[in-house]
């Protein structure tokens, strides 16, 4: 196999460049098609029952993707100035195109329910025009601050700061709208501080840093790459091929992944930061033991089917086993994760092939002139820096095996404490850097408001009336004494409503115009009787208008404020006392709910005579079957939310939920915990996973068991010693930093199996332990070193990207290789040096 | 003499001439007394189905009594509701008045509470529809300028502009009056942007008792695409209602010999 691969690479040289020249340029060609994917529900799958819920919740309580406008002014917003703003900017904003008008929330388009005089009710605009005295402000702060639903959540509690909340229709409209809003804010002339933010304006600037990313990191990292391997070699023409190679693997990966239809999510982006220095390391052991093999007026041809007749099965090894790592993301329950996993995987199985087939054409393809330049200009190996250094590593490795192994158990001990400290934790908007200005602006509107971040506890009557209205309706059709027409009518009726063809409030109105109908007054009266009843299940089917539901919702809510878990709740309950208390004194004593359904029903009537009826259906459903309650939090890691969770579970457990009531949980908030949950428990998953699978590929390997475990050591204490360092240094346990431990599996793996396959070789051609040890030290342990500071310092440009994900993996992935270099250097030779008896029975 | 002649003359050549206005003037205010007065007084059952942009649909009902005290002027209207079971005997009160402000009184019987509404903003939402307490009482016509826009056999086109454009959420309005019945048959609103965004529709309109009358009308609202539509039913005019029905104490004591329907 390898032979016929080498004799085509060899012989049909010009078929080969050709061949991935066109390869490329036609996965290059689907490239354009890029679709930015930025949305965090994407982190779910879309058939998640939590996320269908989210968007079904989302749908009938008609809550959209909101752009958050703040306004601050230090000593009051209430003053002629900062409300006129106000109001040009709500009147503005209202005539933009893909905004929904309707519930767009601001203090100049929301009403205002008072008493005029006693015995009076007033619906009113807040502040259709803005005052124009200082009185007049005062006035609206009066007003807006004892409406329980807009105090903290439209003006903050300190008066300092005013919100407008701007839902849009789709939210790849957000980035020209907030754009709108901004240069409209700039032409107020306005002394205060403006803010603009929310989800919608979060994403849309991620996608856009996600390109600054790749436009810059990728490049950055193809350069350091470059520069890294012309110190190795000294010679362009001679390292051009790694390059080509990683360059091909980059755009053919990027590209498949593209022309298949996939978007590029946050972890996609990161392909081809990932691909390119994985896509070298293969030519890298090519090149240097080309370089080395390689004497004068011998044929290139030769020299490379040596090479790599001695090369072909480790590379194939390591690469399989990154590829391993790779796709065992795959197990993991999140799409954006199992893209990047699967791509990855793909690519680094694309650059083996690539680098089998083309390295050693484009080496036989030079000619002996310009091979032999190049072999002098090779730097000496004897004066590398690396050298020396790498051979006192091996004289402390091989001397003090006994008391390496302690230090590393001692270190296993500590790294696997630290892991049991580890902080679970994430929050999309800290994705961005602190500085950044949407980061200022979520502190800053979090500091004077209830809080920026949404969950919405949905609560829902699980008890369906319909079957008691079919009973009620069947019964009167079974009564001989009615006229045939009237009873095959009922059976319609009832038929309609069995077969979910009609709703009960319908039925009502048919029954009602039926009894006009009617001349018989026997047929009548029953008919009469038979609405009654169906009226009755109708009031009770409105489980969201019975005083002791709403009742419960409040002190749930209230339960929730005593905690502290939570900026503000807003609810039917909030409405309904709100309106009662000014259709009664006005006074805090009358802020209760009414007695009955009716007084309920009633309250909310009055409600909806405001200039916005539709703002009822936020809270409830008009069947009154299904009512949200709206959390607002000042913070949206996933641990405080988790917190909120876990309170109204024991909230529940201790008060239970009112009788046939079931209640979700929905909003973005919400959904973070969600994913978070499922990636962390996908990743153990796809850890152990990789972790079994790559054991067994190294027992098949170096055919012993023995081996293939001792091969999994050094990686074991490497991911051990990492996520322990996580837990010690507190830093949260994120996105990024779970992805990374199945890959680094992969990819440390590598440096154990050359370095065992080099030290059984080494061992079978010398058969003395001080001279197969310190051989080990010279060429194996300088190619191990060099490709692990090829990778890590291929990782670094992501240090220069404007999102901390990135700067994360970089900074660890880079971490991981040195380390994992190291350990594999000290802790292998000690372990064979104790296991000698063992390991080299034969 | 003369001076009359020069504003002849002047009058000649402006466009929105001060008599066309007053044409204008003449047919909104016919067709105010043909949709809201016709008769001395009237009754009618009222269903109003609100559906919303997601097609939920609310129903109303409520059976409406109205008796003009100057034809043309002041009015009495009652407004009993119904349906849905759980606001039924919820009563509006209205005295309509063409040179002050409505009066307008509320009983919640739920809530054992009569209220008056203060004076104000009558373009909020009539119990949650898509009409305006203004659409149920007629929105004074005193309160706007009109200039006929066009005609033709059938139809005027008139223009309607609010003399204080601060009070009401439009900027103009054009409405269609049909010149058989002299009844308004279309009335779409703009915004300040231009975008009509509201469409009133008689869809149906009957003779009753000599009188030409919408049973079937709907508001449209165009932006969040919800509407709201209301039929009458059991219309009769000239009942007779007696004055003093028209007062608080029918407000927690219906007269309901004047409610029913069933005769």
């Amino acid at each position: 196999m390898v032979n016929a691969l080498l004799n085509f690479a060899i012989h049909r040289r010009k078929w080969v460049y050709w061949g991935l020249l066109l390869l490329t340029l036609a996965f290059v060609a689907q490239l354009p098609k890029i679709q930015i994917d930025t949305d965090p529900e994407n982190m779910l799958n879309a058939n998640n029952p939590e996320r269908l819920f989210h968007n079904q919740a989302k749908t009938t309580f008609a809550m959209h993707d909101t752009i958050v406008v703040g306004v601050v002014n230090q000593h009051s917003i209430y003053n002629p100035q900062t409300l006129a703003a106000l109001v040009d900017l709500t009147e503005y904003a209202t005539g933009i195109d893909g905004v929904v008008q309707a519930d767009l929330m601001s203090l100049a388009n929301v009403d205002n329910i008072t008493q005029a005089e006693p015995g009076t009710i007033r619906f009113e605009w807040m502040m259709k025009s803005a005052p124009t005295d200082l009185a007049g402000a005062k006035r609206i702060q009066a007003q807006a601050e004892k409406l329980p639903l807009l105090r903290n959540t439209l003006v903050s509690g300190d008066g300092k700061a005013a919100a407008l909340y701007v839902p849009i229709v789709d939210k790849n409209q957000s980035y020209a709208i907030a754009r709108d809003l901004k240069a409209h804010i700039a032409t107020l002339a306005s002394q205060d501080d403006w803010h603009i933010t929310g989800l919608p304006v979060a994403e849309d600037r991620f996608g856009y840093e996600m390109f600054v990313q790749m436009g810059i990191s990728a490049p950055l990292a193809g350069l350091t790459i470059f520069l890294l391997l012309w110190v190795f070699f000294r010679n362009v023409p001679f390292i051009l091929p790694a390059m080509i190679v990683a360059m091909a693997t980059v755009m053919i990966t990027m590209g498949a992944l593209i022309g298949m239809g996939f978007t590029v999510h946050i972890m996609s982006s990161m392909i081809a930061i990932f691909l390119m220095p994985i896509a070298v390391v293969d030519s890298v052991h090519i090149l240097s033991e080309f370089a080395d093999r390689h004497k004068p007026g011998q044929q290139a041809s030769d020299t490379i089917r040596q090479v790599m007749g001695h090369l072909f099965t480790p590379m194939l090894f390591t690469s399989v086993t990154s590829t391993v790592g790779f796709l065992s993301l795959m197990l993991t329950p999140i799409p954006p994760v199992q893209v990047f996993g699967a791509f990855v995987g793909s690519g680094i199985m694309l650059a083996f092939l690539l680098t089998v087939i083309f390295v050693p054409a484009y080496l036989s393809g030079l000619s002996d002139k310009s091979l032999s330049r190049l072999l002098e200009k090779l730097p000496k190996e004897a004066d590398s820096k690396l050298t020396p250094a790498l051979r006192t590593l091996g004289k402390l490795a091989g001397s003090h095996a006994k008391l390496w192994l302690l230090g590393f158990a001692a270190l296993f001990g500590l790294s696997v404490y630290g892991i049991n400290m580890i902080n679970i934790n994430d929050n999309p908007v800290r994705w961005f850097k602190s500085d950044h200005e949407l980061r200022i602006a979520d502190r800053v509107l979090n500091e004077h408001f209830a809080g920026t971040y949404d969950a919405f506890l949905v609560l829902s009557d699980t008890h369906n009336v319909n079957h008691k209205a079919i009973q009620a309706i069947a019964n009167v059709a079974e009564d001989k004494q009615i006229s045939e027409e009237t009873r095959s009518w009922l059976r319609q009726q009832a038929e309609a409503l069995e077969h979910n063809s009609n709703t009960l409030p319908a039925l009502l109105l048919a029954v009602d115009d039926k009894s006009f109908e009617l001349s018989d007054e026997y047929e009548l009266d029953q008919l009469l009787a038979a609405q009654s009843t169906l009226e009755a299940l109708s009031s009770q089917s409105k489980r969201f208008l019975s005083p002791s539901v709403l009742d419960y919702m409040s002190q749930l809510q209230l339960h929730l404020q005593d905690s502290g878990l939570v900026g503000k709740s807003n609810s039917l309950s909030d409405v309904v006392k709100t309106v009662n208390r000014e259709l009664r004194s006005g006074n805090q004593t009358d802020f209760v709910l009414p007695e009955s359904a009716n007084g309920v029903a009633q309250t909310l009537l009055q409600y909806q005579s405001s200039h916005r009826p539709q703002d009822l259906w936020h809270f409830v459903t008009p069947d009154y079957r299904q009512s949200l309650i709206w959390l607002q939090l000042t913070s949206g890691d996933n641990q405080d939310m988790t917190g909120v969770v876990k309170l109204v579970e024991d909230y529940v457990q201790a008060n239970p939920l009112p009788a046939d009531m079931k209640l979700d949980w929905a909003g973005k908030a919400y959904l973070n915990v969600v994913w978070q949950q499922e990636m962390v428990a996908g990743m153990l998953d796809s850890l152990i996973g990789a972790f079994v699978m790559v054991l067994v590929m190294m027992v098949v390997l170096f055919r012993s068991l023995a081996f293939g475990i001792l091969a999994m050591l050094p990686l074991t204490l490497t991911i051990s010693l990492i996520y322990g360092l996580i837990g010690w240094i507190g830093k949260d346990y994120d996105m990024p930093i779970a992805v990374l431990s199945s890959l680094t599996l992969g990819l440390s793996v590598d440096f154990a199996i050359h370095f065992i396959e080099r030290f059984r070789a080494t061992w079978a051609e010398h058969k003395d332990w001080q001279t197969t040890l310190s051989l080990m030290f010279e060429e194996p342990a300088r190619a191990i070193s060099r490709n692990a500071i090829v990778i890590a310092m291929g990782f670094t440009p992501l240090l220069f990207a404007p999102l901390v994900p990135y700067i994360t993996v970089g900074v660890f992935l880079a971490s991981i290789m040195a380390i994992s270099a190291l350990v594999t250097l000290i802790m292998l030779p000690s372990l064979v040096s104790l296991l000698r008896p063992w390991l080299f029975k034969a | 003499m003369m001076k009359n002649a020069v504003f002849l003359l002047l009058s000649g050549l402006s466009l929105a001439s001060p008599i066309q206005a007053q044409e204008a003037r003449d047919i909104v205010k016919q067709a105010e007394l043909t949709a809201y007065y016709a008769g001395d007084d009237g009754r009618s059952a009222a269903r109003m189905i609100i559906t919303d942009n997601q097609g939920r649909k609310q129903m109303r009902q409520f059976t409406i009594l109205r008796r003009d005290q100057v034809d043309g002027g002041a009015q009495d209207m009652m407004v009993f509701f119904s349906q849905p079971a759980d606001v039924r005997d919820t009563v509006f009160r209205v005295v309509k008045h063409t040179d002050s402000d409505d009066d307008r009184w509320l009983y919640l019987p739920g809530l054992d509470l009569v209220k008056r509404i203060s004076a104000g903003d009558k373009r909020t939402s009539f119990v949650g529809s898509h009409f305006f307490y203004e659409d149920v009482s007629g929105r004074n016509t005193e309160l706007d300028d009109f200039s006929l826009l066009t005609q033709n056999d059938d139809h005027y086109l008139l223009e309607g502009k609010a003399k204080d454009p601060a009070s009401v959420e439009f900027s103009r309005y054009e409405v269609k009056i049909d010149k058989a019945s002299m009844l308004p048959v279309q009335i779409r609103f703009f915004d300040n942007q231009g975008r009509q965004y509201r469409q009133v529709d008689a869809l149906k309109v009957e003779n009753i008792d000599g009188h030409p009358t919408v049973t079937h009308s709907r508001v449209q609202d165009l932006l969040s695409g919800g509407q709201t539509e209301m039929q009458f039913r059991f219309i009769k005019y000239d009942l007779g209602l007696p004055e003093d029905i028209f007062s608080e104490r029918s407000l927690r004591t219906p007269p309901r010999d004047w409610l029913n329907l069933r005769d």
